[in-house]
């Protein structure tokens, strides 16, 4: 008997061809990971999409929706600055700009050239009060930490008055915020799907393939040389389930791209899934090969 | 002794599938085992190649114990055991090289000598031109001496064979039984389980009767059919 030395390199390619002849079976079964996972790859990505987009809008909108604080006639301009250089230490203040008196009257004639009557009207001695205006980091865009802020620059001194967009903004806010935690909380959902599916599918490939299994083990075949076939065949499955899925998706979206804007799933989060596939269909293929032993 | 069993119990659920086994199976015997189906002829046959374990006493084959054999010596087990099965099992997507091929793959043989041995073995049992043919493209009697053959290409010490011609019609069956004694005249023990004894000739073999799960001793088939 040749069991010296060339015994376990041919037992090594009695293995690798185990692995191929696995390979080259059962395409239905991978088609059917593949699709599964696209679903719901493109489920997900399509939320990811709404995300961004509102997330896009909002970005615009924090620059418009600062606040306007109105600052007491008597005050200076070196007053005025004073103030604002306080203000800009708040935390969540982005950026302070002061708008002096004059400056507002230029920009009052600017924006509104037909009514310039209405300061005509007023008398020479009228002035606008000077202003500063404000914007906020996007940490401090929440409903609660604004009217905060608000409160806290009305009580400075000096101070007339702070006016924002109360209106729409927190709305708004919540609605992204909302939105966002969907997001993670339907990542989660469908990223256990996606493993539930690939090991499901990797273990149902593999117990009807239960008769092999126990010939191989009537046979003498070592646990190893059984169960690699079914593990390299996880893994395959769960890497080109998951990674098929996701170009499926890339594929949909840039279809789609015309009508919305687009911006696909970041890499590091594509990584993790085909990881996660990977591990799954592996475990899924030693679930079900173990599936039948006592 | 090749086969010892002493004192085994097995039981699925509530009733012993086997119970107060003790037996001997001497090295190139011609053993029958008989009994209605159910009797647990399958049961004691796995206990030979430790697919099971008995709940109590004990199984010993060819110096492995039930009782103590450890996970990685199952292999080695197997290796000395052939094992024949009455619905074949064979792979279906291989062809009747492959599966005839399959246990000295397993093992680590070299391609050249796989080749050999099972060349001269396919045309040893005549099926040399089915070589490249598929499972379900052979006829009944075909597939189970494929699968005889599979189980003989590794030079197994013992034989088990359950219910090997349970799927074959009587001409094919007697051909098959006598494979099975020619393979037994060739050295190799043989362990048949049978619920039909009459198939193999009274004097070829050692006769052993199984009644719900009880080994009731040799010969007992005769007193169950006068006619015979
Ligand atoms: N895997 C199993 N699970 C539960 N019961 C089983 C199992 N295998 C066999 N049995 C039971 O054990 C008894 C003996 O079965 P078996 O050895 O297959 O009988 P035979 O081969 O003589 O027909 C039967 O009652 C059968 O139902
Ligand atoms: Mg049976």
């Amino acid at each position: 008997m040749d069991r010296t030395g060339s015994g376990f390199m041919s037992l090594v390619r009695s293995a690798v061809k185990e692995i191929s002849l696995n390979l080259h079976s059962r395409p239905g079964a991978r088609l059917i990971t593949l699709l599964m996972v696209a679903l719901a790859f493109i489920v997900f990505n399509t939320f990811l999409i709404i995300s961004w987009n509102l997330q896009g809008i909002v970005d615009k909108e924090e620059d418009l929706v600062g606040m306007e604080v109105f600052l007491q006639r008597d005050i200076s301009q070196a007053e005025g600055r004073t103030i604002g250089d306080n203000i800009s230490s708040m935390q969540g203040v982005k950026s302070v700009y002061f708008v002096s008196s004059q400056e507002a009257e230029a920009l009052f004639r600017a924006e509104l050239p037909g009514r310039t009557d209405l300061l005509d009207v007023m008398g020479n001695d009228f002035r606008l009060p000077a202003s500063l205006q404000i914007t906020f980091e996007t940490e401090a865009m929440s409903q609660g930490r604004i009217s905060e802020l608000s409160r806290q620059i009305e009580a400075v001194a000096g101070v007339e008055d702070a006016v924002y967009g109360e209106d729409y903004l927190p709305g708004l806010l919540k609605t992204v915020t909302t939105i966002r935690r969907l997001v993670v909380l339907l990542g989660i959902v469908l990223v256990s799907s996606i493993s539930l599916v690939v090991f499901y599918t990797v273990r149902l490939s593999v117990v009807r393939r239960s008769l092999t299994v126990d010939i191989m083990r009537t046979v003498g075949a070592p646990w190893w040389f059984i169960r690699i076939p079914f593990v390299v065949e996880g893994l395959f499955m769960g890497v080109t389930g998951s990674a098929g899925g996701l170009v499926l998706v890339a594929i949909l979206s840039k279809v789609l791209s015309s009508a919305v804007a687009q911006r696909f799933m970041p890499l590091s989060w594509m990584t993790l899934v085909i990881l996660l596939c990977a591990v799954t269909g592996t475990v899924g293929a030693l679930a079900g090969s173990y599936e039948k032993e006592r | 002794m090749l086969v010892t069993m002493s004192g085994v119990r097995l039981s699925y659920g509530r009733w012993p599938a086997l119970d107060k086994i003790d037996m001997e199976i001497r090295q190139g015997e011609f053993l029958v085992i008989s009994g209605a189906s159910g009797a647990g002829k399958t049961t004691l046959l796995r206990l030979i190649w430790m697919g099971d374990r008995p709940d109590s006493g004990f199984v010993e084959v060819s110096g492995f114990r039930s009782d103590r054999i450890r996970n990685r010596e199952f292999p080695q087990l197997r290796r000395k055991i052939g094992i024949v099965f009455q619905d074949f099992r064979l792979l279906h997507t291989r062809t009747v090289f492959d599966n005839v091929a399959l246990p000295l793959q397993v093992t680590g043989t070299g391609n050249r000598i796989v080749q050999k041995r099972v060349i001269s073995l396919l045309a040893r049992m005549g099926l040399s031109h089915r070589r490249n043919a598929f499972p379900h493209e052979l006829s009944g009697g075909e597939q189970q001496r494929v699968a005889i053959a599979r189980a003989m290409v590794a030079h197994p010490v013992i034989l088990l064979a359950d219910e090997p011609t349970g799927n074959l019609d009587p001409e094919v069956s007697r051909e098959v039984v006598d494979l099975l004694l020619e393979i037994n005249r060739g050295g190799t023990t043989v362990v048949m389980a049978t619920h039909d004894p009459r198939q193999v000739p009274a004097g070829k073999g050692r006769f052993l009767f199984l009644d719900r799960g009880v080994l009731r001793g040799a010969d007992r088939w005769t007193e169950l059919d006068p006619d015979s």
